[in-house]
């Protein structure tokens, strides 16, 4: 148990700084590489840097909203 | 008070910061919008990051535990000799 603990809290850190150097490189680093430079096959186009991140927190507002409602109709249910 | 007065000034801060970089259009206008969102994701980083520490360095006291356990037992033990009931194990 503790070990997996530990491993969930690993991948958690090792995806949250890759995410990170990998966006701050996508966005703050290349607008400074030239256009035709071999890095640039690997970062998709500009606008998904906006278009990701706003799609992915709309999924996840509306996912915790589902979720509050699910909870507060069981927690009414259980009440009545 | 003064933690939500810091909060709010670097707030103020960061605005100034990026519609200056808007408005003098230093770097192109397309990634000058990217800042804030920028900030949102490295935020959900460093909370995903802090997490995940928190995750990996919970601290756990085996002995301690074992030691609660015989306390519980030895308790128990004492209270059913004057006839308190602790119900079952």
């Amino acid at each position: 148990m503790e070990l997996a603990d530990r491993a969930v809290g690993f991948i958690l850190s090792v995806i949250s700084i890759s995410v990170f150097t990998y966006y701050t490189f996508w966005v703050i680093i290349l607008p400074f590489v030239e256009t035709d430079h071999f890095i640039h096959k690997y970062f998709l186009p500009r606008e998904f840097a906006m278009l990701i991140p706003v799609f992915a927190g709309v999924a996840l507002l509306s996912l915790l909203c589902i979720f509050i409602g699910i909870v507060m109709l069981k927690s009414k249910k259980k009440k009545a | 008070m003064k933690h939500i007065i810091k909060i709010s000034s670097l707030l103020v801060a960061i605005m100034a910061f990026w519609i200056g970089l808007l408005e003098t259009s230093i770097v192109p206008r397309s990634n000058a919008w990217l800042l804030p969102i920028y900030l949102i994701v490295s935020l959900g980083c460093y909370g995903l990051l802090m997490v995940g520490v928190g995750l990996m360095r919970f601290p756990t006291c085996p002995q301690e535990a074992g030691l609660l356990q015989k306390d519980i037992v030895e308790a128990k033990e004492f209270l059913k000799q004057r006839g308190v009931d602790v119900g079952s194990d």
